[in-house]
């Protein structure tokens, strides 16, 4: 009962974010020059073609029109088509969301364990060589540029080392792709019983996954190490230690304490990294949704630009919308 | 009493990380200002007899594909970086610290004021609810690729941590007695808010500025490697790390690893700074550190009177 209360009031707030997010992308990208009927017909296309094309498209209409129209088709579930893939971009999403969603999963993953585990270690002992290491690490990763960061990976162990493979999308070229389930292609592969496809997935996921998430652990690690910090000096700590129970148990404690704000931005980045990961999808030929949406802007084609930004949007907000409903059902702090 | 400046170089030797950051924001900035005088090839001109060398003494850090020299582009780079950085930086504080101040101060109560607030902040949020790299891309794409659109682009990115950040702020400077007092003098609201409030409340936002600095030369060279910012041969770290991208995988390394390791340094430093001005800015911070310098100090001199005596 409390629960579907607080989620009539999230989409009480959601909903209209949504379609002012819509509202202010589609301004945005139909303000890209470059007329898409023009582009689809290529440069031998008559007059007549192009004008015909376009009143098809609905481009002959006021804009406030063309965003109606818009709306009512996503009402509908149609998002449009790209002119590029000449598919709906609904369903080329279907298909290039799980490859980002992917990545960016098992990058948040190690971004947690190794943010945590070092935020926690130089909260216990900030004066010491940990500290030092932990304060310099959050500097320096959040100053490396991704991209850059992946070449060099890149370069060290493929070009010189030939541990990984050919920084050339998802699986070997020689390997045949699974029949896509969940999308995710270590799921796929296992889920079709074919091990050597799996490998080949796994090896193709280790470089993009260490750029992402040794970068990205920078953020974890500062807010892990202050709200940690933070709890061991509380009153609560000091007087658990003044009676003699073990540091351990006081850690422990003290962690559970500062989860929430931890959480916090842990969902906050993964939202983030779904945009974010874009740049290194791009290095690695990933094949993913910001690849797809980033073609999109560099070649005047919309639909898959409106569509990234609403995908990246509505799972973001339900990033946020579980985290806080999992707040309400642990914490009764926040309960009332 | 110790003089502001006299303080700031005490607690720069005391914190040595500091001052490595000022030390390499200073070596960036001489070198925006310097390298035509200093670059000893043209940026911007190829040689063809020369692509694709080793770093040596004729060429410190090789050559790219196309024969110009990596050494020259990469200290000419600051140029365009830094300066795309700083403008993007200070459009977006300005304006964002502007608008903070004003919804911060009309957040609460009644009147056209407070509702047009309301609109800012959910403005804000739709705007901070976009991917933040395809908003740039798109945002270039629509205004059209030019320098000064990549400046609006960071400026537009970042505008919302600002509004936020002196939104804040004010909302707890607004509670203290010194404005009530303002207010029952007559002061008016533009006053009040020039006079009292902004000086007050602007210290995180000067941190923020040195930080963003660094982010925004980290979105400009993104923009650029995509093909989205500056084009080349203009020399701009991104767009040289995206030519060499083709050579490093077949293994000359050095066209991308030397233009990505100046820009990475460079937002080492500016974070540094960044987090230096945070800490003296923070009172607390500051008398921790003053405290921690004097203890310093008065072993020092203990050390020298026990030597004297023996």
């Amino acid at each position: 009962m409390r629960v579907a209360r607080y989620l009539l009031q999230r989409l009480a707030f959601v909903l209209p974010q949504l379609v002012g997010i819509v509202l202010v992308s589609f301004l945005l990208v139909k303000s890209i020059p470059g007329d898409p009927a023009v582009l689809m017909l290529g440069p031998t296309a008559t007059p007549d073609a192009i004008a015909g094309l376009r009143s098809q498209m609905g481009l002959d209409q006021p804009l406030y029109w063309q965003f109606l129209l818009y709306l009512d088709h996503l009402a509908h579930g149609d998002l449009g088509t790209s002119w590029q893939t000449t598919r709906p971009v609904l369903e080329d999403l279907i298909q290039r969301f799980p490859a980002t969603l992917e990545l960016v999963t098992y990058s948040l993953i190690l971004a947690i364990l190794v943010g945590m585990a070092l935020g926690i270690a130089s909260a216990l002992n900030p004066k010491g060589w940990v500290g030092r290491l932990a304060d310099v690490y959050g500097l320096s990763a959040g100053a490396l540029p991704d991209f850059w960061f992946a070449l060099v990976l890149i370069f060290v162990f493929y070009t010189l080392a030939h541990w990984a493979p050919a920084p050339l999308g998802r699986l070997d070229i020689s390997v045949l792709a699974p029949q896509p389930v969940t999308g995710f292609m270590t799921i796929d592969t296992l889920l079709a019983g074919d091990f050597e496809a799996f490998r080949s997935a796994v090896a193709h996921l280790v470089l993009p996954v260490l750029t992402l998430g040794l970068i990205n652990a920078g953020p974890i690690m500062k807010m892990t190490q202050s709200s940690m910090e933070k709890m061991l000096t509380s009153d609560a700590s000091r007087y658990e230690e003044l009676c003699g129970i073990p540091q351990r148990l006081v850690t422990r404690h003290a962690l559970r304490n500062a989860l929430p704000s931890i959480v916090t931005i842990i969902s906050v980045l993964y939202g983030y990294l779904i945009g974010g990961a874009v740049l290194v999808e791009i290095v690695f030929s990933w094949g993913g949704a910001g690849q797809y949406a980033v073609q999109g802007v560099l070649n005047s084609d919309i639909y898959p630009v409106l569509g990234f930004v609403l995908f990246s949007a509505i799972f973001s907000l339900l990033v946020y919308i579980i985290v806080d409903l999992v707040y309400v059902l642990v914490d009764p702090r926040i309960s009332h | 009493m110790m003089s502001a400046l006299g303080f700031f170089g005490r607690a720069l030797l005391a914190r040595p990380r500091f001052a490595v950051g000022y030390a390499i924001v200073a070596l960036v900035v001489l070198a925006a200002l310097f390298a035509p005088w200093v670059a000893p090839y043209s940026p911007v001109e190829a040689n063809p007899n020369e692509f694709l060398e080793l770093p040596s003494r004729a060429h410190l850090f090789g050559t790219d594909a196309v024969g110009m020299d990596i050494f020259s582009r990469a200290i000419t780079a600051p140029r365009i970086d830094l300066t795309i950085a700083i403008l993007g930086t200070l459009l977006s504080s300005v304006v964002g610290t502007a608008l903070g101040a004003l919804v911060g101060f009309y957040s609460v109560g009644r009147g056209p004021k407070v509702w047009l607030s309301f609109a800012v902040m959910r403005a804000a949020d739709v705007l901070q609810a976009f991917p933040v790299f395809v908003f740039a891309i798109a945002l270039v794409a629509a205004l059209g690729q030019s320098i000064e659109t990549v400046v609006l682009a960071i400026a537009f990115v970042n505008m919302p941590i600002y509004l936020r950040l002196m939104r804040s702020q004010v909302l707890s400077i607004r509670a203290m007695r010194y404005v009530e007092a303002a207010k029952v003098a007559g002061v008016s609201d533009a006053t009040t808010i020039r006079r009292h409030i902004i000086p007050n409340a602007i210290a995180p936002v000067l941190a923020q500025l040195s930080i963003n600095v660094g982010w925004g030369i980290l979105l400009t060279s993104a923009l650029s490697f995509v093909g989205a910012g500056v084009r080349a041969p203009t020399p701009e770290w991104g767009s040289m790390i995206s030519m060499g991208f083709q050579n490093v995988v077949t293994g000359q390394w050095w066209p991308s690893v030397f233009p990505g390791l100046s820009l990475a340094i460079t937002v080492f430093g500016f974070s540094l700074v960044g987090a230096s001005i945070e800490m003296l800015s923070d009172p607390a911070r500051r008398q921790t550190l003053a405290q921690e310098m004097e203890r310093r100090n008065a072993r020092a001199a203990a050390r020298q009177l026990v030597k004297a005596g023996i």
